[in-house]
């Protein structure tokens, strides 16, 4: 004879193993983060977009045998024809379903993720401890907003709370003992002034949600492919954390060679890359949208500018002194140096610009895209590159 | 469940009356009826009420539901542990008919975890309270400042890679200076020079194939690492029974509901979908092997050859390796149309050999590589040099390692010693050292 018994019910066992297998899935799409920026025009695309990203699972290895020659398994298929040599598939692929090519090596696990870009940017930033810095420098243009504060017992007309004044009115019809049924006819109890209530506003000061982004990239023929995938992925970053602080953001694309132009966020993209380098006209350009449509008396201005560091030495004084400018009058200007190859030269803007590293001046490199999320910390965490 | 307790304990009075009829000998069975979203909660773990938490589990669990939820995947219908009483399973969602056939399958299960002699260290009147134990202490270190989740899922984690990295056949484990007193004794008597020269302070003396236990010993570690070694080691020890006679033991199961079910008369609506239950469950996995068919053709034919009396001596003294070198016949290969295949290079899959004449004993002789363990390398500690590096040997038996995956476990090893650790194996004949 055996046991019969209900399960005890131990409330949802796995709840906080499965919590902690999902912290270390966060992390991990964090780590995959490239694969996302890899996809098309997305700096743009607004946060409900979703997007299918493959995760790298969080696989727990042991001593496997490979997938060899050496290694023989054996089947059954009662019932059918199997012979010496017959072709049963092509060499197995596993994890499949995922475009990147780490899905031919063996044991790959993935997870096809969907979120969306407002998921994703939260899974981004939301273990990133933001230093004083940022609070400094995100919210410090003011505005004043009306904000609801309590009642009144005078104010004007429409801003009378009828619910609030009724009750106060039945509050002191009971304090004095009248009864509706029981009065005469032409007794009444009418509203008087103290019983009315107002909605009472105050202006509290507000932060100014408005900010511009200016994207500024070098497309000299120096700039490479890999190099423009690199900044793209960087400017990802910035646009979707700045995109969580503010409540509208313009972006500027500014290209430059040897001479500057505002473009479309396709165009800045993709557009080929030719001739050599002038990077003053970029940050001219840049002064000069400044001063015409974004003063800074009321926008949050950010300046971000990505190049690989070649610049014509007679530029640099000009570049320097532009650059001044901006760092004068916006939030942050980050410089990223882009050296796909880890060419060290100090001839490079990345050194050039060293004398004005300071709390709103940043510079940063990139060799790598395992770089980008580093360097990111380093221009918004206010940590020293 | 349009059905209660009650009636299931009937059925189970009638089932235990024919299996001591048939001189089966289980433990107590405990069942516990439960939803599927606790069915899959109870499996996650292993079936064990106490064991500890680790993320692990929930990935498991996650798995599990999303491929259940995507249909891709039924629930096993029964699931119980070597336990002493023996906890079981049943979903709620099961109709009768299935209740009972798993019911009759779990006193198969039962007998052979009472019985089958790579079951003799398991202690299944301890497991439950000694998991229990476990988790509580576990959950101590978590909660200890000095130490922290991270640090206990860390060594949680590379214990989980070297879990099944044990000997063979589960024997217990002797300390390093049982051995060493063995061979002093050995050397001592060594009249024909049989041990001159041989290095009695090496560490280990003997090939360790229990690697968690070689660590634990002659490992430097604070006492709760230790503690967590220990605690992986023997659930690694307690499983890996079932590893070894998973093919026996289904087989075993599978051969006694049949059985038995035939015998409890079931009314024509259960016995059709019983049977219609039971073929479903012992049907061939075409290109693989199903464990339930190859064990319950198996128990079959042994009882046809040799009678009952020879599968009860098959399910008390073999596991699986030894279960197929023995009683799988040329006969039985070709029943069941077994063939080899592997990946090659250029060519892709390729069938290697199949059950006629010239091939059968080949195919057996790889089917018995593979199952019951034979899937999971041969892995042993060589030795501990000067500095403190770890050596760790693959017993290559022709079949390559798959590297990337060798590489984070030794990673893990390394981790577990905290100190430096060398690995050797054999890749496309030559000695690869990672």
């Amino acid at each position: 004879m055996s046991i019969f018994k209900e399960h005890k019910t131990v409330a949802d066992r796995s709840a906080s193993d499965r919590r902690r297998h999902k912290q270390k899935i966060e992390k991990a799409i964090r780590e995959g983060i490239h694969h996302i920026v890899a996809d098309e025009s997305i700096i743009g695309q607004d946060g409900k977009k979703k997007f299918r990203i493959p995760v790298r699972g969080i696989k727990e290895y042991k001593f496997v045998y490979g997938t060899n020659n050496g290694n023989k398994q054996v089947g059954s298929a009662p019932g059918k024809d199997v012979k010496r040599g017959q072709k049963i598939s092509d060499n197995q692929q596993q994890g499949g379903g995922n475009p990147q090519k780490a899905s031919d090596e063996k044991g790959e696990e993935f997870y096809d993720v969907e979120i969306t870009l407002e998921e994703l940017a939260e899974y981004l930033f939301a273990e990133l401890q933001l230093p004083d810095l940022q609070k400094r420098q995100l919210a410090n243009i003011t505005s004043e907003k009306l904000k609801r504060k309590g009642y009144r017992t005078d104010g004007i007309l429409p801003r009378l709370d009828r619910k609030k004044s009724a009750i106060s009115r039945i509050k002191r019809m009971k304090a004095a003992g009248f009864d509706k049924d029981e009065a005469k006819e032409d007794e009444t109890f009418p509203f008087h002034e103290e019983d009315l209530k107002f909605r009472h506003f105050k202006a509290t000061p507000k932060p100014c949600s408005n900010a511009v982004i200016f994207f500024i990239m070098d497309v000299s023929g120096s700039m490479s492919q890999d190099k423009k995938f690199l900044a793209r992925s960087f400017y990802f970053l910035l646009y979707q954390f700045l995109r969580m602080k503010y409540e509208s953001i313009d972006i500027v694309f500014i290209s430059h060679s040897t001479e500057a132009q505002e473009v479309e966020e396709k165009e800045f993209f993709t557009v080929g890359t030719s001739g050599g380098t002038i990077a003053s006209s970029a940050l001219m350009l840049t002064n000069d949208i400044i001063e015409k449509r974004y003063h800074p008396s009321s926008w949050n201005i950010y300046v971000f500018q990505t190049s690989d560091g070649d610049n014509f030495n007679s530029d640099n004084e000009k570049f320097l002194k532009e650059a001044r400018k901006i760092i004068d009058v916006s939030q942050l200007y980050g410089y990223c140096e882009i050296e796909p190859d880890s060419y060290y030269n100090n001839e490079k803007l990345y050194f050039v610009l060293q004398p004005l590293v300071g709390p709103n001046m940043k510079t940063v490199r990139i060799v790598e895209q395992a770089n980008v999320w580093p360097a990111f910390q380093t221009l918004m965490g206010g940590k020293t590159a | 469940m349009n059905y209660s307790l009650d009636i299931l304990s009937e059925w189970d009075e009638k089932i235990c009356k024919l299996a001591k009829g048939h001189n089966l000998d289980w433990f107590e069975i405990a069942y516990e009826t439960l939803d599927y979203f606790s069915m899959i909660g109870a499996m996650s773990y292993h079936g064990l009420p106490t064991h500890f938490d680790h993320w692990s589990y929930g990935k498991t669990f996650e798995q599990t539901i999303h491929r259940y939820n995507l249909g891709m995947e039924g629930l096993p219908y029964e699931l119980i542990i070597n336990s002493d009483p023996s906890i079981a399973y049943l979903m709620r969602e099961n109709p009768l008919y299935l209740q009972i056939l798993i019911m009759a399958h779990c006193v198969g299960h039962s007998d052979f975890f009472k019985n089958n002699r790579m079951f003799k260290n398991t202690r299944p009147e301890t497991v439950v309270p000694r998991f229990r134990a476990a988790k509580k202490r576990i959950q101590s270190y978590i909660e200890n400042p000095n130490i922290g989740i991270d640090a206990v899922e860390d060594v949680i984690d590379s214990c989980h890679a070297i879990q099944f990295q044990t000997t063979k056949y589960g024997q217990v484990r002797r300390s390093h200076s049982e051995i060493k007193a063995e061979y002093v004794e050995l050397i001592n008597n060594d009249k024909d020079g049989e041990y001159k020269g041989f290095d009695i302070n090496k560490i280990p003396l003997e090939p360790d194939f229990d690697i968690l236990g070689f660590i634990s010993e002659h490992g430097k570690m604070p006492d709760w690492k230790r503690d967590i070694i220990d605690v992986c080691r023997d659930e690694g020890q307690y499983f890996w029974p079932q590893i070894q006679t998973k093919v026996m033991n289904e087989g075993w199961a599978s051969y006694w509901h049949y059985t038995m079910c035939h015998e409890l008369d079931l009314p024509d609506e259960m016995h059709l979908p019983f049977i219609k239950m039971h073929n479903q469950v012992v049907r061939p996995h075409v290109g693989a092997i199903n464990p339930y068919h190859l064990g319950f053709h198996l128990f079959q034919k042994i009882k046809e050859r040799h009678g009952i009396e020879e599968c009860f001596l098959a399910r008390e003294s073999c596991h699986d390796a030894a279960f197929i070198r023995q009683y799988l016949t040329e006969e039985d290969c070709v029943d069941l149309n077994l063939f080899t295949y592997s990946s090659k290079r250029r060519e892709g899959v390729t069938v290697d050999d199949v059950s006629d004449e010239i091939g059968w004993e080949e195919v057996k002789r790889d089917l018995v590589k593979q199952v019951g363990g034979g899937s999971i390398p041969a892995v042993y500690v060589e030795d501990v040099r000067k500095n403190g590096t770890l050596i760790v040997r693959h017993e290559h038996d022709g079949r390559d390692l798959e590297l990337q995956h060798s590489n984070q476990v030794v990673k893990h090893i390394k981790t577990l010693w905290s100190g430096e650790v060398t690995f050797y194996t054999m890749i496309e004949g030559e000695v690869w050292e990672i």
